[in-house]
């Protein structure tokens, strides 16, 4: 890991757009923000804000929905993925955090591990806590973790750039960079504890974590969730980690083509057999199971962390008020 | 590509034969076109996903493992649009096949007793089990109890003829007529557990049925650890990443469908149903 003065993070956006399509988070205009490609003579100022997008880099890695196979003449025939080289520029902690949990658990899977491989990622520590975020509780951020980007953005009095990798190396060659002052992660430690501090008392998130794998939540808990979850999916689109989904079967000229596409484990239907016993029938039910996917503590085992990042997405976006921030909150007692 | 990748492209197959095999069930043999090591190593219990073009795809045990000609037979209950599509297919047409995947029924070896305790088609993943002990005379001591819900529910008829020349069958039936047995499969407990009780329990069927087995056997003396389940649930992708299939923090695609009774149980406690568990109101996570 090398560490560099960047005295203008425009310039360097410009050199890795050169090379490869680059996308960053911008607003729209229109009071959304939104991963946009960015050309290398693309002048506009690089503006994080506080927030981070509403949708994490999810998509980039695993669609929403994505060809698997074609059926024509009898014959079964793989769709392999033909990635360009790309950068993502600017990603916050939490979501690279999501990006090295699901590099584990789609390891295995061709689609994921293509696309995945044709990426460059270059991260940015959060001068500042996003509202209800809570990634410090978590240990994903504020500041980005070791191992998690080529590049990593280090805002400050001005810009440093961290060199993670080989092709983070590459990426940046060409490029005249000074080493950053010898004390360059004495700034970066203040700045992250400010920005966790901002995030309030870890403890009530704590605590309903451990009340959830201590099987202290009584059942009546989930019962009284489970009716303001209306299944609309919200919290699993936008949440970095959920990888659920279904097959897809679309007729196209003389055959047929296999989709996956994102499916929702709060769906009524999700786990329901054909002959028409249901594993999670209630929402209380379907509710429950998807915070244990979250904070249960035989997924971390499994996966290294919790799969939830405390990004605050699902918290956000949930018309029902049962992001997991209140869940925590609910299920320690708090 | 990367050499571990999970098999997520089907390979085709052709059904061969069927033939009607108790209600709304049909014995199918289909013939895999390239056959593999993992094919023909298969271990009965495990299952295989069948893609019908156009109807998607479903999990189905094997009746029969893979032969050297890539034969191999499964049961199947009409249900809906997949099973309904398959029943009328014509034989020599091409479907895709996926698998082997989970974990099949525990290896047994030597002198133990083992009691399979079936229910309706959950005949069906006991099949290739049966059949070994059947025809290899391991010295294993192997009683079936089979119920179903009347004369015409029952599937495998073929196979059932042949095993009960080799081994202790119970037939039994919800709505018997004469020359039947009544009951359900736990009202024969008392004549399997009479000479001495079994070593280990295999159980398959509808849920309520192995949960049912499963208290029964713990309350004749039985530990949690020597009885074996094999639950259903709905399953799309196989090797643990659609996300269907999950048992608390398990996927039975993957790490079942065959759970050892114990860890079935502890799945469900760690998963937050210890409740309804204590309370014997099973409702599945
Ligand atoms: C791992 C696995 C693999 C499977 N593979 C296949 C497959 O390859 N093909 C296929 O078509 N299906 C398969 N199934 C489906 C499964 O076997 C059936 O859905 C299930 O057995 C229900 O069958 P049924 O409707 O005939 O049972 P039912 O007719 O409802 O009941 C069958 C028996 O269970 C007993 N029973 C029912 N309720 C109770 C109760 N409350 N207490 C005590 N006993 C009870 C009855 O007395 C009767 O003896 C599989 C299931 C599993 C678990
Ligand atoms: S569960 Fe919510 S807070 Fe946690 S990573 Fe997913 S969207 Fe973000
Ligand atoms: S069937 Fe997809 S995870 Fe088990």
């Amino acid at each position: 890991m090398n560490a560099y003065e960047l005295n203008s993070v425009e310039a360097l956006r410009a050199h890795l757009a050169a090379d490869r399509r680059l996308y960053e988070p911008r607003p729209d205009g229109q009071g959304g923000l939104h991963w946009q490609t960015v050309a290398a003579d693309d002048a506009q100022a690089f503006e994080p804000g506080l927030e981070p997008p509403p949708f994490s880099a999810k998509a980039f890695f695993f669609p929403e929905r994505e060809a698997m196979f074609r059926f024509e003449r009898g014959r079964f025939v793989a769709v392999e993925p033909e990635p360009e080289a790309f950068t993502l520029f600017g990603l916050r902690a939490c979501d690279l955090t999501a990006i090295a949990y699901q590099d584990r658990f789609f390891a295995r899977d061709g689609h994921y591990q293509a696309r995945r491989e044709a990426a460059l990622l270059v991260g940015m520590d959060c001068a500042a806590s996003c509202t209800g975020g809570f990634c410090a509780a978590l240990g994903s951020g504020p500041a980005v973790g070791d191992g998690l980007a080529d590049l990593v953005l280090i805002p400050g009095a001005s810009w440093r750039l961290l060199v993670n990798t080989a092709a983070g190396r590459a990426a940046v060659s060409g490029l005249d960079l000074k080493p950053a002052p010898r004390d360059w992660t004495r700034a970066r430690e203040q700045t992250r504890q400010q920005a966790a501090a901002e995030q309030g008392d870890a403890a009530p998130l704590l605590a309903g974590i451990a009340a959830l794998n201590a099987g202290r939540v009584p059942p009546q808990t989930w019962e009284a969730l489970g009716p303001r979850c209306l299944g609309c999916s919200g919290c699993t689109s936008v949440c970095p980690t959920c990888s659920c989904f279904a097959p897809l079967d679309l007729p196209t000229d003389g055959g047929l083509r296999r989709e996956r596409v994102w499916d929702s484990c709060l769906y009524e239907g999700f786990q329901k057999e054909a002959s028409g016993h249901n594993g999670s029938p209630s929402p209380g039910d379907r509710v429950r199971r998807y915070w244990f996917h979250k904070f249960g503590d035989g997924f971390k085992r499994e996966f290294g962390r919790y799969g939830c990042v405390g990004c605050g997405r699902c918290d956000r976006v949930c018309p029902g008020g049962i992001g997991a921030r209140v869940v925590l909150k609910r299920l320690g007692g708090a | 590509m990367n050499a571990l990748a999970l098999s997520v492209l089907p390979r085709p197959m052709r059904l061969l034969q069927r033939y009607d095999d108790g209600e709304d069930a049909r014995h199918f043999t289909f013939q895999l076109e390239d056959i593999r090591a993992e094919d023909a190593g298969m271990m009965p219990g495990q299952f295989f996903m069948l893609v019908l073009p156009g109807c998607g795809e479903a999990p189905f045990t094997y009746v029969s493992r893979p032969d050297d000609q890539g034969r191999f037979s499964a049961l199947i209950r009409r249900m809906g649009k997949l099973t309904e599509a398959l029943f009328e297919l014509q034989p020599g047409e091409v479907l895709g096949y996926r698998g082997p995947f989970g974990q099949g029924w525990p290896r047994f070896y030597g002198k133990q007793r083992i009691l399979a305790v079936a229910g309706g088609c959950g005949l069906a993943p006991l099949a290739g089990f049966i059949e070994d002990v059947a025809r290899t005379r391991s010295g294993t001591h192997l009683q079936v109890i089979y119920g179903a819900r009347h004369v015409g529910a029952r599937v495998l008829s073929r196979e059932r003829a042949r095993w009960s020349g080799a081994l202790p069958l119970i037939e039994t039936l919800d709505q018997a007529g004469p020359g039947h047995r009544q009951g359900t499969p736990l009202a024969h407990f008392d004549t399997v557990f009479g000479q001495a009780p079994p070593d280990a329990v295999l159980c398959c069927g509808p849920e309520v049925l192995m949960e049912a087995a499963a208290r029964e056997c713990l309350g004749r003396g039985l530990r949690a650890d020597q009885i074996w389940l094999s639950v259903e649930r709905r399953m799309h992708c196989g090797v643990g990443l659609c996300g269907h299939c999950y048992v608390g923090d398990s996927y039975a695609c993957r790490d079942g469908p065959t759970y050892r009774y114990d860890r079935y149980r502890e799945l469900l406690r760690r998963s937050g149903c210890a409740r309804e568990l204590d309370r014997g109101e099973l409702r599945h996570c």
